[in-house]
């Protein structure tokens, strides 16, 4: 047999809630003191009413009691052997259904009725067997009980049994006990009310004082989040000196692995530039062995070349990843994008001098890169030689602010005027190392850098025709960019 | 031809030294910084090639001492370090071009042939403007003796009001001289490159006149001295 599905999922539900609620403190200290507070207030809320029905009992009986005590003491046996009431004070019991009763009976074990008030007209103040035994042990004084009265309602009745002149009777005074057990109800409901909203109050209460109290613990995992995502290298601000400790553990925590990441990282760079030397030895080496007979010279010639080459771009490969995944999170360093674009349009045409290329490179007024001025180097510097290289004369870099209201980014289009690529092409450049023209120098299209560079940004990359008739790059750095106010004519 | 090689591993010393004589080139070498220094700033060079990271005083040091004193040898830096911030920074220094390694000899010997090329074209004479000069044979450009980085934009703009100093030019005939045919011509991109060029040379120099266009003039205490 299978169980319903959905009784199932609410019941997972349910549970999932409670395993929540146990598993945050918050959750944990409202559930617990919800279980605390429900059940006090419960057991409060009856024992207080409790307390005021017997209290109002007593007193109800109290003046029920006084009544029959009156009727018992005041009751003449007239010389004919009838009975002659008193003329009792309150005047209900002449005004028929009043609600104040009152009735003798006269007999030892079934009595019968000898007299009754005007109220009762012709009816009778039921009671039980019982009633009578408890009233004949008490002789003389009132015994209660609960009875229903002529218009049946419920009524507390109290009965005097006494043996006066050898005849035993039984004086009942019977009272309407609406009123009270309507005040008693009233005063539990009150009680009840006043009871769960203090006690949501006082839940809200704790929510608010546990949240308040353990602000600092969620700020100190709002900053463990921002050290993770880097977007800062430290925890800042004041904490309690509770938890002091464990921020300034985690600081120096975050210290050590930076200084063991930058100081991986230049061994990383020196391993690998030394290794450049030799390699460059073995390279010339090779290239001075003269063309000889024997092929197999020649074959290992060829073989040292080829080598060289692969282990140069797998070393920078490598070291660039290295570098990527090192990146700290300097946030503090801002790059004025004007003098980089500058500088490299500069150094690229000194470069590529040969062709002749003309840069033309624009940028939005008052830009700073906010990021490592190294990574940005090695993104504009791989695109503008990729342009420089496939270009015939001219490339076009442009650096703009895309806002936002959140995140404004830095925009980069970077475009020449050589043969283009053909749109089918355009998701091969961005792979690593491939080379779409060996033909043409440089390793790679340099794409594959910019876009791994690009993606540790988190910003994309993408391709498409340009006006000029070539290729069109542009590249979208989120939250890189700033324009500082002194910046802004 | 006449070649500084400024390399401190012997053993790609020698092979580099073997390959340039075998191309016909004569070959000092140094094999610290300070003998390198000593050489460029006394030998008369046709070209340097200078390792960066040479012992006792780095390439960029060397580099910027040797342009310092005014020496306009044409330098090729050989280096491990491959990265476009580091190549910046030996452009920055005075380089002329840039290598790195493991590299292919013939690709050194292009390279080399292509700088002393270039030094060695038809001389043509230094375009003067009180402090302003400017080279059309290096295609290099300075202001009071520290040279200028400009792009080729920014030197042809420069080259132009240099050869019709103290005449106005309109905006029309700079975009004309500045730009191809087919670049598209923005009506800010002369303000644009001007604002650029006054930065670099100081904004003194050129001359706004309204309505009309730009004049590039020397300093009035220049021009004085010129007279």
């Amino acid at each position: 047999m299978t169980k319903d599905p959905g009784s199932q999922s609410i019941w997972g539900s349910l549970k999932a809630r409670l395993q929540w609620l146990d598993r945050t403190l918050v959750g944990r200290m409202i559930a617990y003191s919800a279980v605390w507070f429900i059940v006090s207030f419960v057991v409060t809320a009856i024992g207080l009413t409790a307390l005021f029905q017997k209290t109002a009992l007593t007193r109800f009986e109290q003046s029920v009691g006084q009544m029959a005590d009156n009727l018992y003491s005041d009751t003449e046996i007239l010389s004919d052997n009838r009975l002659a009431p008193p003329a009792l004070f309150d005047t209900r019991v002449g005004r028929i259904d009043s609600g104040l009763y009152w009735q003798i009976y006269e007999g030892e074990g079934t009595p019968k009725s000898n007299l009754r008030s005007q109220s009762l007209w012709d009816r009778d103040i039921s009671f039980s067997a019982l009633d009578l035994a408890r009233a004949r042990k008490e002789a003389g004084r009132p015994v209660y009980f609960n009875s229903i009265g002529p218009r049946s309602e419920r009524v507390r009745a109290g009965i005097i049994y006494s043996v006066i002149e050898n005849r035993s009777f039984y004086f009942v005074v019977a009272e309407d006990r609406e009123v009270m057990d309507k005040e008693v109800a009233r005063f539990g409901a009150f009680s009840s009310v006043a009871l769960f909203v203090i006690s949501i109050g006082a839940l809200l209460a704790i929510w608010g004082q546990v949240r308040l109290g353990l602000k600092p613990l969620f700020s100190l995992t709002e900053g463990i989040e921002a050290l993770r995502n880097g977007q800062a290298s430290r925890l800042h601000g004041q904490y309690p000196i509770e938890i002091m400790p464990v921020a300034d553990q985690i600081n120096a925590l975050m210290d050590h692995t930076q200084h063991s990441l930058e100081r991986h990282r230049t061994h990383v760079g020196n391993l690998a530039h030394a290794l450049k030397t030799p390699l460059s030895v073995l390279m010339g080496l090779s290239e001075r062995m003269a063309y000889d007979q024997d092929p197999r010279l020649n074959e290992l010639r060829e073989q040292v070349d080829k080598q060289v080459v692969s282990m140069k771009s797998q070393i920078d490969h490598h070291l660039r990843r290295a570098r990527i995944a090192a990146r700290s999170s300097n946030l503090g360093e801002l790059t004025d994008l004007d003098s980089l674009l500058d500088e490299m349009s500069i150094m690229m045409e000194q470069i590529h001098h040969q062709k002749g290329i003309v840069i033309d490179w624009r940028c939005e007024e008052g830009l700073h890169f906010h990021g490592e001025k190294q990574d940005l180097m090695e993104i504009v510097g791989n695109l503008l030689e990729n342009a420089a290289i496939w270009c015939r004369h001219k490339v076009k870099i442009n650096a703009s602010l895309e806002p936002n209201q959140i995140l404004s980014s830095l925009i980069l289009i970077i475009e020449d005027d050589g043969p283009g690529l053909s749109e089918d092409r355009y998701e091969d450049v961005l792979k690593r190392g491939l080379r779409l023209d060996e033909s043409r120098p440089g390793s790679g299209l340099g794409l594959s850098i910019v876009d791994e560079l690009v993606r540790a940004y988190q910003g994309y990359i993408n391709l498409d025709r340009s006006a000029l008739g070539g290729l069109k790059v542009s590249v979208k750095l989120p939250g890189q960019v700033v324009k500082p106010p002194s910046e802004i004519h | 031809m006449r070649i500084l090689l400024a390399e401190d591993n012997k053993d790609l010393a020698r092979t580099l030294k073997l390959a340039l004589q075998d191309a016909g080139y004569v070959v000092d070498h140094a094999d610290d910084g300070e003998e390198a220094h000593f050489l460029g700033e006394t030998e008369p060079y046709d070209c340097i090639i200078l390792d960066l990271g040479l012992p006792v005083m780095d390439g960029v040091t060397i580099l910027e001492k040797w342009r310092k004193e005014g020496k306009k040898t044409p330098v090729l830096i050989l280096t491990a370090r491959g990265g476009w911030s580091d190549k910046v920074t030996g452009f920055d220094a005075g380089a002329d071009d840039y290598l790195t390694k493991p590299f292919h000899t013939e690709e050194l010997l292009a390279r080399l042939r292509a700088l002393v090329r270039r030094a060695a074209g038809h001389v043509q004479p230094l375009l003067l403007c009180g402090g302003v000069r400017l080279d059309p044979r290096a295609a290099r450009a300075s202001v009071n003796g520290e040279p200028l980085r400009l792009t080729s934009l920014e030197y042809r703009l420069l080259h132009y009001m240099i050869m019709h100093q103290d005449r106005v030019i309109s905006r029309t005939e700079l975009v004309e001289h500045l730009y191809d045919q087919d670049f598209d011509r923005d009506s800010n991109t002369i303000e644009v490159f001007m604002g650029r060029l006054r930065k670099k040379i100081g904004s003194d120099r050129v001359e706004t006149v309204r309505g009309l266009g730009y004049r590039l003039k020397a300093l009035p205490e220049e021009s004085a001295l010129n007279d």
